[in-house]
């Protein structure tokens, strides 16, 4: 095994379990029409919550992608055969984590217009929402990698592994929409924006580390 | 192609379980080491232990006189390990299965390999519609692919059928012919193979 071997497989398998990628996808939707459905359809409600209806959806769209990301390498004994492949497991790990984010999130930025127009969203931020999205989301997917790693042995470990993630999901959402509402109120957005770039920055170089020492416990 | 393991003074505990104690053997080319014991009794943690994701208490392990207790990572590129499951991935076809772990082998050799383990008209088809055994040759057929001098092989003769035995032994005599050395845990007798035993016992 190399890494580029590695990366194929990985991609390969993504690829043909197309109903994860679709079920990620639905759900994102899903979550979005529920508000004007479910809360108020009216511009004035819609347009200044846009942003956070949006980033909710995504991170509980990306919690679903990551919560089992290692379940079946587990299984099937593939994690063994990584940690005795003597490649780094931070490097597989992270390259794992970038083909996951790749997958989930391009659909749903092609989706994105659309929804966006729906909540009254002003076309012309669009751009700000899809920056906070790529400059936020690789945290969200490197911090749940490691909660995926750490209960990736334990029978039941979705809600645990919730429990330990959505805590530190928090100010990643927090920085995307306050970047979204400063310009929607026309004010400078580009120090969320840096914030977001660093957590994710931090996340990228950390959670591979994290991830795999967790999946090396995990393993004895 | 000499190699030469040693291990020494090896103690292993689980859960508060003692597996062994002061347990030294040695490992050199052209031999073949069965590790014995009842069910549980920890032949497939020791080989965890020597390949360095089960912790030891105590112990000492050297690779060509280098020791190596520490970092692991000069004998992880010179074995091969398979364990009880093999890491085969389902959602693959055979042929991509062994595209993963051997990327530098060719086609003809491929083919080779799949003809020694009785899966060449298996090519292409989704490692998901195999069965147990099949996917065991499989993970098999990486013997064939890549030249590793240490084989590390934890039950490898479970769910195999008469033929995939007498071909894993042959390979497995030519591995030990070839100056590489076997590491094997099995309940099976071995036909044609004289192992040193090392037995675990609590």
């Amino acid at each position: 095994m190399n890494y580029r071997s590695f990366l194929k497989s990985e991609w390969l398998t993504l690829v043909r379990r197309k109903q994860d990628t679709i079920n990620a996808l639905l759900f994102f939707v899903m979550v979005i029409l529920l508000f004007p459905l479910g809360v108020d359809p009216s511009k004035a409600f819609l347009e200044p919550a846009s942003g956070g209806i949006v980033w909710c959806a995504v991170a509980l769209s990306i919690l679903m992608a990551v919560e089992s990301m290692y379940k079946e390498d587990f299984n099937d004994g593939s994690l063994e055969q990584w940690l005795t492949s003597g490649l780094s497991l931070p490097y597989l790990v992270f390259l794992k984590v970038f083909v996951q984010w790749l997958v989930v999130i391009v659909p749903l930025l092609l989706v994105l217009p659309l929804l966006a127009n729906m909540l009254f969203f002003p076309i012309e931020q669009l751009m700000v929402m899809i920056s906070t999205l790529l400059l936020g989301t690789p945290a969200l997917f490197f911090i749940g990698a490691i909660g995926s790693a750490l209960t990736v042995s334990l029978r039941r470990g979705a809600v645990l592994m919730l429990l330990l993630i959505l805590p530190l999901y928090i100010p990643v959402i927090i920085f995307a929409t306050g970047a979204i509402r400063a310009a929607q109120s026309g004010m400078s957005y580009s120090g969320q924006l840096a914030i977001l770039a660093a957590i994710s920055l931090t996340a990228l170089v950390l959670s591979p580390l994290m991830a795999a020492l967790s999946i090396k416990a995990s393993m004895n | 192609m000499s190699v030469n393991l040693q291990i020494n003074n090896f103690w292993i505990e689980r859960n508060e379980r003692q597996l062994c104690r002061d347990l030294s053997f040695s490992v050199s080319d052209g031999e073949l080491v069965r590790i014995a014991g009842d069910n549980g009794a920890g032949k497939s943690s020791l080989i965890k232990a020597i390949l360095g994701w089960i912790p030891i208490e105590e112990g000492l392990i050297r690779l060509n006189g280098e020791d190596i207790t520490h970092n692991r990572d000069l004998l992880l590129f010179d074995q091969i390990y398979l364990g009880h499951t093999p890491g085969i991935k389902s959602i693959l076809s055979v042929n991509e299965n062994l595209r993963m772990y051997c990327p530098n082998a060719s086609e003809v050799a491929l083919n080779e390999a799949l003809q020694q383990v009785n899966l060449e008209l298996f090519d292409d088809t989704p490692a998901a519609q195999l069965s147990a055994g099949q996917k065991r040759r499989v993970a098999l057929a990486r013997l064939w692919l890549t030249k590793k001098r240490i084989w590390f092989l934890d039950e490898p003769f479970t769910a195999l059928d008469a033929h995939g035995v007498a071909a894993l032994e042959a390979k497995i005599q030519s591995q030990l012919e070839s100056g590489g050395a076997v590491v094997i845990t099995t309940h099976q007798p071995l036909y044609h193979l004289s192992p040193k035993t090392v037995e675990l016992t609590p």
